[in-house]
């Protein structure tokens, strides 16, 4: 289990701040064997920034306009997690997969999540339906958003509350 | 963590030509935000799978990007259509240069 609250009246903004560069240096030490030239695969500053919800729907999508996708967007999610550390979600979307008009991507953003953005799957149309599935770590009771960008550009979104009993980093 | 990096990736027993299957893929992995020694946390490792790029027939079909939020021992589902019987690889890539990778022969009945 991972524990991160504050420690001891220590955010875990100053935490992380001050342990960064420790980090950084010990990773290197630890891990120069394994550790590739693709530095943007391994750097932990290139990570997905702690951030509000909002902070993460203007990062990602620049205040592009979003529609509701309700009507075309299957989201499944338990109503209630047991165990936070493992909540399955599927997310169809009732769109064609051709070379003229596809899924392009589906984010899927969990509100309450320290990161809000949890996964981004990138398709293409030989997947022949937008159709994509993971387990998640929610760290609270929180909406599970399922953005989905097309071909064209136009966004859409869909959401449902899982309540979480047990929160599944760390609590 | 011996295990660590063995890939599964489970089809349908018979696929149809044209038929959109779908496929289960998990990679044992810890997918850690904090390094524990003897429960302690002594490090930010952030040792987790961030990339999952999929192929068909030695063309790339998706690419997932990932974060810490995903369960450990990251179970991903997708949809693809099996048009030819060839080779469906996944390969799962981590914050420490990792590289997972996993086929499975999509052969049609």
């Amino acid at each position: 289990m991972e524990t991160e609250h504050t420690m001891g009246g220590i955010t875990r903004r100053a935490l992380l701040q001050v342990t960064g560069t420790l980090g950084l240096s010990s990773l290197v030490v630890v891990v120069l064997g394994r550790l590739r030239a693709a530095g943007a695969q391994g750097n932990p500053a290139n990570l997905v920034p702690e951030e509000p919800v909002d902070a993460t729907m203007k990062r990602l999508f620049a205040g592009r306009p979003i529609k509701d996708g309700s009507g075309v967007i299957k989201l499944d999610a338990p109503l209630i997690a047991e165990n936070g550390a493992v909540v399955p979600v599927t997310i169809e979307v009732d769109a064609p997969m051709t070379a003229q008009s596809y899924v392009k991507t589906i984010y899927v953003i969990s509100d309450k999540n320290r990161r809000p953005m949890n996964v981004k799957f990138a398709l293409t149309p030989a997947m022949g339906q937008a159709y994509v599935g993971t387990n998640l770590r929610l760290g609270e009771s929180t909406d599970v958003r399922a953005v989905v960008e097309l071909s064209d550009g136009s966004l859409l979104q869909a959401k449902r509350e899982v309540k979480v009993t047990v929160g599944g980093c760390g609590g | 963590m011996a295990d660590v990096g063995r890939v599964r990736i489970r089809l349908p027993s018979t696929i149809k030509a044209g038929e959109i299957v779908k496929a289960r893929v998990l990679v044992i992995h810890p997918m850690e935000i904090v390094q524990r020694k003897d429960g302690k946390v002594v490090d930010k490792n952030y040792l987790f799978i961030n990339r999952v790029v999929v192929s068909y027939l030695d063309r790339e079909i998706a690419q997932f990007e990932t974060t810490q939020s995903i369960s450990e021992n990251p179970f991903f589902t997708f949809a693809f259509k099996a048009t030819d019987p060839g080779v469906l690889r996944v390969a799962f890539l981590d914050t420490h240069g990792g590289k997972y990778e996993g086929t499975a022969d999509v052969k049609l009945s």
